[in-house]
This record gives C-alpha cells, sequence and structure tokens, in this order.
C-alpha cells in the first residue's frame, strides 16, 4: 500500500519502525520528545517509547554526541539529532575524534551504529542556520554521510542509517522538509511497509542524452524542474541523485558522462575544496573525464540574509538552466 | 574484600608499568609523546576492586593506572604501548586510545571528552534497567571544559549513576589550577549539577577506595552523581620529554618525597599488616612480572603496513 507522505512524515515513519523493530534503537536530541521535532521528523515516537527512549536533552550538544558515543558502545544504535548542522560546530569533537575514530582506533572491537540526523540547506536563514556542510564531514574518514532527495527515499535511506554498523551523518534537507508531498516531482508514493534504500548507490532519475546534472538533496528537485524546462527548448538532461557523499558512487556518474560527455555538477554546499572538484577528480583518475565539465555550487562565502543577496549565490532552478546552457554552447 | 595489601600491590603494577613503558622512550620503540602516571598511583589503585565488567570506564591521555584498575590486560595494552600487532588495538590505537570492549574501558586523547560518554554509558544502564555505573576519570584541565558542564548537567538532571573522578595534580600542563579554576576546589562545584562531591586526599588510596566505593554504592542505589577530587602531584613532565621548567625544583623535590607508594608501605609495616621482608618479595615478584612481559612483546611481530586501510569501516576488514 503507498500513501503521498512528505519527508518529515517518512523520516517520522522510518524511525517508528525501526525503533519497533530493535529495542536498541534510541533517540536523542533537543525538542525530539515533547515537541516530536522542530521540523515533525520524531513526532509521536516519546508517545510510543517513552521518554528514556527518546530523550529531550538540554542545548548540550557536546554531551548529545558525547553520550551517542557511550550508548554505542554499550550496545546501543544511538539516533542523535543535531537540529541544524550548522551547530555541528559545537560539538565536532566527538563527530570526528570519537564516532568517526573509535573502530578505527580500537582495531576494529568498537563499532558506532550512530546517526547523526540533522538539518541543512538554504530555506533563506542566513549564514549561520543555512549551510549543507556535506563536504566537511565527507573530508574526515570514517562517517557516511547520505543526503536524500524525496520522501521515498528519506524513508529507506533512514532505515539503511539506522541499520547501519558504521556512523552514517543523515542530512535533511529544510526546503525538503517544508515541501509538500504533492509538490514533489516524483518518490511521495511510498509504501507503508518498511524498506531499505542502499547507502552508497545513486539514482539515475531522468535519463537524457546531452548532457549530465549530477547533484544531491535539495537541488534534485530544482535539477529535475530545470531538466523539464530545458528539453521543450531541446537540450536533453539526464540527472544523478548521488544520494551519499560518502561512499561516493562515482561509476554510476561515469556510465551517464559516457553517454553524454558532459557534465554539470549542481551543489548545494560551497564550490572550493568539495564534492563538486572530488567528483572531477575522481574522473581524471579513472580517465574518463567528459569533453566538458562545469561546476555550479555554492559560491564561497557566507550565505547572505536577504533573499535577493541568497539567490545570487545557491543553485536554483534558473541558475542551473543557464548553467547548463552555458556548458552546451558551441564554441 | 581489598586489602590494604592488596591496593598496594596494584600500585606496584601501576609503577612499574609505568616504568616498562618508559624504557621504550630512549630506545625509540614509542612514538609521538607519552603521558605517564608516576605518582597518581594510590588514586586508580583506590577504584580497583569496585568496578564490575559491566561498569564502564573513560579515561583520558594518562590512561595505563586506570585500565589497570579496570582489568584491562597488560601484556596486551603493552604491546599496543609499544605499538605491536599483539597490542589490544592491534596497534591501531597507540598509547592515549586503549579500548577494551571487554570490561567496557576507553580512553581518548581530548581532555574532557570523556565525560559525557560516560554518560552515555549511564544512560544505557539506565535503560537496560540495571544497577551499573558509569566512571570518568579525568584530570583538573577537564574540569574547566565545556563537556565537564555538559556532562555533569545532563548527568544531574537525569540523576543517572555517573561517577566522576577528578585527579587534581595541580597542573594543567603548565598552568596552575588556582590559575585556572574560579573555585578553589572541584569538588564545591557539584552543587551547582544537584551531584555528590567530594575532595580527598589522592595520595591516601584507603581514602580514596572508602570515597569510591560510597560513590558507587550510592550511584547503584539510585542516588545520583558523584564528583570526587582526588589530590595528588604529576611527577614527571607531562610528557616523556616536556622540559618541565613551569615548575619549581623545589616543589618537584618535595612533593615527590610524599610518595604514594612509600607512604603505604609505611602504614602496612607500621599496622604490622607485612613485614619489609614480604613487602620487598612482593615488589620484586611483580618487577620481575612486568620485565618478562616487556620482553615478551619486544619479540613480537609489528602490524603489516598492508593493513593500515582497513577499519575505517566496518566491513573493511572481510
Amino acid at each position: 500500500m503507498s500513501r503521498n507522505l512528505n519527508v518529515s512524515q517518512c523520516v517520522a515513519e522510518s524511525l517508528h519502525i525501526e525503533m519497533e523493530r530493535d529495542p536498541s534503537v534510541v533517540i536523542l536530541g533537543e525538542d525530539v520528545g515533547r515537541h516530536g521535532g522542530v521540523f515533525g521528523s520524531t513526532r509521536g515516537l516519546q508517545k510510543s517509547y517513552g521518554p528514556d527512549r527518546v530523550l529531550d536533552t538540554p542545548i548540550s550538544e557536546t554531551a548529545i554526541v558525547g553520550m551517542g558515543v557511550g550508548l554505542a558502545m554499550d550496545g546501543y544504535r544511538p539516533v542523535l539529532e543535531i537540529m541544524f548542522v550548522d551547530f555541528i560546530g559545537v560539538c565536532l569533537d566527538q563527530v570526528y575524534n570519537a564516532i568517526a575514530k573509535n573502530h578505527y582506533m580500537s582495531g576494529g572491537q568498537i563499532r558506532m551504529p550512530i546517526v547523526i540526523k540533522t538539518a541543512g540547506g538554504c530555506i533563506g536563514s542566513g549564514a549561520q542556520h543555512s549551510q549543507t556542510l556535506w563536504g566537511t564531514f565527507a573530508h574526515l574518514p570514517g562517517l557516511k554521510i547520505v543526503t536524500p532527495s524525496n520522501p521515498y527515499d528519506a524513508k529507506g535511506l533512514m532505515a539503511s542509517a539506522i541499520e547501519s554498523d558504521d556512523p552514517v551523518v543523515f542530512i535533511e534537507h529544510k526546503g525538503l522538509l517544508l515541501t509538500r508531498a504533492e509538490d514533489f516531482p516524483y518518490g511521495a508514493d511510498v509504501p507503508k511497509e518498511r524498506f531499505t534504500v542502499p547507502i552508497g548507490k545513486a539514482a539515475v532519475v531522468r535519463s537524457g542524452n546531452d548532457v549530465t546534472i549530477v547533484t544531491l538533496s535539495g537541488t534534485v528537485v530544482s535539477a529535475y524542474a530545470a531538466a523539464e524546462s530545458l528539453e521543450d527548448s531541446g537540450i536533453s538532461v539526464e540527472l544523478v541523485d548521488l544520494r551519499s557523499v560518502v561512499p561516493l558512487d562515482v561509476e554510476t556518474v561515469e556510465l551517464s558522462t559516457k553517454k553524454t560527455d558532459h557534465l554539470l555538477i549542481v551543489d548545494e554546499d560551497y564550490l572550493s575544496f568539495g564534492l563538486s572538484g572530488e567528483i572531477i577528480a575522481r574522473l581524471v583518475e579513472r580517465n574518463s573525464l567528459p569533453k566538458k565539465v562545469k561546476r555550479h555550487a555554492l559560491a564561497d562565502v557566507p550565505i547572505p540574509g536577504s533573499i535577493t543577496l541568497e539567490r545570487a549565490v545557491v543553485p536554483n532552478k534558473e541558475s542551473i538552466i543557464n548553467a547548463v546552457r552555458e556548458l552546451v554552447k558551441k564554441e | 574484600m581489598i586489602t590494604l595489601k592488596d591496593r598496594y600491590g596494584y600500585m606496584v603494577w601501576m609503577r612499574e608499568f609505568e616504568l616498562a613503558c618508559l624504557e621504550g622512550v630512549p630506545t625509540k620503540e614509542i612514538h609521538g609523546e607519552l603521558h605517564l602516571g608516576i605518582g597518581q598511583e594510590a588514586i586508580a589503585a583506590g577504584i580497583a576492586g569496585f568496578l564490575r565488567a559491566d561498569d564502564a570506564l573513560t579515561s583520558t591521555h594518562r590512561n595505563h593506572m586506570h585500565a589497570i584498575a579496570k582489568g584491562v590486560d597488560m601484556r596486551s595494552m603493552l604491546a599496543e604501548i609499544f605499538e605491536k600487532s599483539t597490542g589490544i588495538c592491534g596497534g591501531f590505537g597507540g598509547h592515549m586510545h586503549i579500548f577494551d570492549k571487554r570490561v567496557k574501558f576507553s580512553a581518548t586523547g581530548i581532555v574532557g571528552a570523556g565525560i559525557p560518554v560516560a554518560v552515555g554509558h549511564a544512560h544505557a544502564a539506565r535503560l537496560r534497567g540495571t544497577d551499573a555505573v558509569a566512571v570518568a576519570v579525568i584530570g583538573d584541565g577537564a574540569v574547566n571544559s565545556g563537556a565537564f558542564h555538559e556532562a555533569m548537567n545532563i548527568a544531574g538532571v537525569m540523576q543517572l549513576p555517573v561517577i566522576v573522578v577528578v585527579e587534581n595534580n595541580e597542573w594543567a600542563i603548565s598552568v596552575p589550577f588556582s590559575a585556572s579554576s574560579a573555585t578553589p576546589t572541584v569538588a564545591e562545584r557539584s552543587t551547582a549539577w544537584a551531584a555528590f562531591g567530594e575532595k580527598v586526599d589522592g595520595n591516601d588510596v584507603e581514602a580514596v577506595a572508602v570515597s569510591f566505593k560510597n560513590a558507587v554504592d550510592r550511584g547503584r542505589q539510585g542516588g545520583g552523581p558523584s564528583i570526587i577530587e582526588a589530590t595528588c602531584y604529576r611527577f614527571r613532565g607531562h610528557f616523556e620529554g616536556d622540559s618541565d621548567v613551569y615548575r619549581a625544583s623545589e616543589e618537584k623535590e618535595k612533593r615527590r618525597a610524599e610518595d604514594p607508594l612509600r607512604l603505604t608501605r609505611d602504614r602496612l609495616i607500621t599496622r604490622g599488616d607485612s613485614t619489609p621482608a614480604e613487602l620487598d618479595q612482593l615488589e620484586e615478584s611483580i618487577h620481575a612480572a612486568i620485565q618478562d612481559l616487556l620482553t615478551q612483546i619486544r619479540s613480537d611481530s609489528y602490524p603489516d603496513p598492508a593493513d593500515a586501510m582497513q577499519h575505517v569501516f566496518v566491513g573493511d576488514e572481510l
């Protein structure tokens, strides 16, 4: 049975199913219990599983993440909510010095089956509440980074993240969390039953022949709309949703660019030293660089407050269309 | 029942273990900084014997003696410190990062980072409905970290069975405690977090044992968190190679004379619990046993460089 669900409903439903089937799954974070999460993605869970398994914590991110480390070492599968990914700065030590390294430093003895559940992306909130930061996490070995683009993937990837014996940073895009089910071009028709979407496998969400757009998370929706619009003017776009940054499914990207020979990478994270450069470097190393390549990412500036300024630096449907036109322009 | 002589034995094992590690520095068998706890044995030996395998203990960069107190195997820990493949972490951890899943022991090289981890273990005990406790051993430097406050506050508001043992050796590397803490003691801060707080003479192994036992009992009975501030002195530099010019020679000389091993030995003899000859024999047998471990691990193999990419993710080793 399928229903039209939005992203936060899918995340909450996935958490509910996982908590039901595995008593070692616990949730800790700010406003996750009584309030059900500031985006509603933990709604109903405290009522079902009680205040110890769905723990409303003080505003103490270092303690939240540190407790997650202790719980994981004690046999639990904690889901740690960091309300906005921008707040990771106050607790990054526990993330990259403990969660990401304990399995390695212990010679494989200790597992860290932890999900860091957080929200990122631009919705007009300014420099400290708009970042995506997946490139920051991806630079640090030992973390898997997942960021779904639609309700179906949100449900299935959350199930995989909780099931994973490795730590997973699960970044929900705030723009998608606020998108109604009927406004997704696809993926809102979600089965009630448990299912998983494998971590590390990209999805070709739209086939095309002229240009490959590789992106993930919120900009999949804007790239999809851009692709539809470009189709009308005779440019056929293949759209690849990476779904995870680590592992990075460069094989799927390569398969697509072998066909199109044109690659546009759209990234809502900062341009420099990040995902877009990494994809190109990996294609170069595989001796598989397409004829034409372009990066369209968040400019290397803090994200501005006013919406007119934000639109000037963050990829959106119109800027993606322009970038594709630029890419296919004959010299 | 652990006797004073047993605790003295622990102290000798700890001292001999640290001295064995020290042998690996000039020979360059141990790379990087090595932090030894010589002079602080009475605290770890006072903790010994009260914790079960299901009680967790998180420790610091100066962790060897706490590991011994928790029951971590000394041979595999020594092998880890000497960077051997037979080490408890296969050589992937090193001396600051000792993990023993079997007895729920872990250490971190980040000052203060072990405290919230202990709170997580305590929450796990509550979720499980057992009377297990969680211990974080920290130094006086860590009490000024944000992690200490965040963790203590949660332990207090949830009344979790967390015991924080603060080894107050008065020096956070070169900065004296008096210049870095707004309060003269750590123990008096405990009221801020609805915790029990007590300052004890960390050179007195029996005083530490009594205080620690009470804290463990309180934790097991639902009495909430405790802070035990145990005063002590770091006999050596912060790490092996530290010039240690920030502490006056007279201070070091005077404080090293208050050796907890000698104090405990004298107490055993004064009380008539042991004769000097018995204690000489005990010391010699432990010295020989540690030296035997050192000889053994020195002939162990080093990790295979081909394995360096293992363990980043689960399944890498398959």
